[in-house]
């Protein structure tokens, strides 16, 4: 079940940490080709930790954890983002999702009101639902690696994260 | 609670290819592999297998309606334990023992009759008992291949894996941070040049 999960955690611990700063520096919306722009809001519960053996994490729980005095130190000392609770909105639809960066399980998923009459339509509107929430998330991680694989186009994200990293906990 | 209604909590898996006229095969390998109680009158600890979605007593698998309009297979996997708490086994032993004692007239069993003592307790506790259910829902996409089992628990995914792959002769794939990639198009050479990133460094970088 690993899907070289140890080798490639960090990629989704740097996904979790660059879509906080993505949201933050660009008021909440992120681009994302095909989709339009997502709105991107951490809620209530937010875990960092160190990367290495001997991991040290550090969790927040507020009701804008991303805000907070701990969740930005934790971030100066080199944690980067664990978990998250993401509230994503695309379009008039809102969607609630934990992720877990390593193995991309979501937990308490949040689906917008179905509107469908009878039990095999809410089903079937539940299904597209549930298939738009994967999208939405596996779009704005495919948006992340092909960034980060384009040496080119990450090099002046890096540096703004860098800068970013500063700043908020300054 | 679960995949159509209210929160939900899931792995997301991928599936080989379907064959073709998989409907007729699949409802005879659910039915095959289809869940059976417990005989509390037996040693069996642990008993699982696959029921309808709608109902966690009917095992019986139709081609017709195996697939939903929306081309989804839901069904559940039920998983149920019948297991007495080494507690629970010691207590009721130990007051059967007492018992015996009185009435045997004597101050102690010997091992094998106090073996054979526990053996009794663990069958009458058995037949008093009712298992522990277990019901996990499962959605199989059959156009995509995509399925999501709603459980985190890393067990109850080995359990369902290994379930599955008996049952369907299907290999199963978890959806993990390389797979997604595949998933949403992402060429094989393009998966294999990330194993050239290093972990980046976000803090502190002082020149």
């Amino acid at each position: 079940m690993q899907d070289s999960r140890d080798r490639f955690a960090f990629l989704g611990r740097e996904f979790l940490t660059w879509l906080w700063f993505a949201s933050e520096t660009n008021n909440g919306f992120i681009a994302v080709p095909e989709l339009g722009n997502v709105r991107v809001e951490f809620g209530q519960r937010l875990t960092l930790e160190s990367a290495g053996n001997v991991r040290e994490g550090s969790t927040v729980s507020a009701d804008a954890p991303s805000q907070t005095e701990e969740a930005r130190t934790a971030l100066r000392v080199g944690k980067k983002v664990a978990r998250a609770r993401l509230l994503l909105d695309l379009g008039e639809r809102h969607f609630e999702v934990g992720l877990d960066a390593e193995t991309l399980t979501f937990a308490g998923v949040k689906l917008p009101t179905l509107m469908a009459g009878d039990d095999a339509m809410k089903t079937e509107e539940r299904l597209r639902l549930l298939d738009e929430i994967e999208n939405i998330v596996d779009s704005l991680y495919v948006t992340f690696v092909n960034l980060r694989r384009d040496e080119a186009a990450w090099e002046p994200v890096r540096e703004a994260l860098r800068t970013w990293v500063q700043e908020v906990a300054a | 609670m679960g995949i159509v209604a209210g929160t939900v909590s899931y792995l997301r898996f991928v599936s080989a290819d379907l064959p073709d006229g998989f409907e007729v095969r699949f409802c005879d390998a659910l039915n095959n592999h289809a869940f059976h109680e417990i005989d509390a009158h037996s040693d069996v600890e642990l008993q699982r297998g696959w029921v309808r979605f709608d109902d966690a007593f009917e095992a019986n698998f139709e081609p017709p309606t195996l697939v939903d309009s929306g081309g989804h297979m839901l069904f559940r996997l039920r998983i149920d334990t019948l297991r007495i708490p080494n507690t629970t086994l010691k207590a009721w032993t130990t007051r059967e023992d007492r018992e015996r004692c009185v009435k045997l007239n004597r101050d102690k069993l010997s091992k094998k009759e106090r073996d054979q003592l526990k053996l009794e307790v663990k069958k009458k506790l058995r037949l008093r008992s009712l298992p522990k259910m277990q019901l996990v829902e499962v959605d199989w996409n059959v156009s995509t291949g995509e399925v999501r089992l709603a459980a985190t628990s890393k067990a109850v995914a080995g359990q369902f894996i290994d379930a599955f792959e008996k049952t369907f002769e299907i290999k199963l794939d978890p959806v993990g941070l390389l797979k997604v990639l595949w998933l949403r198009g992402l060429k094989d050479d393009e998966i294999d040049a990330l194993a050239l990133l290093e972990p980046e460094r976000f803090h502190l970088i002082r020149r």
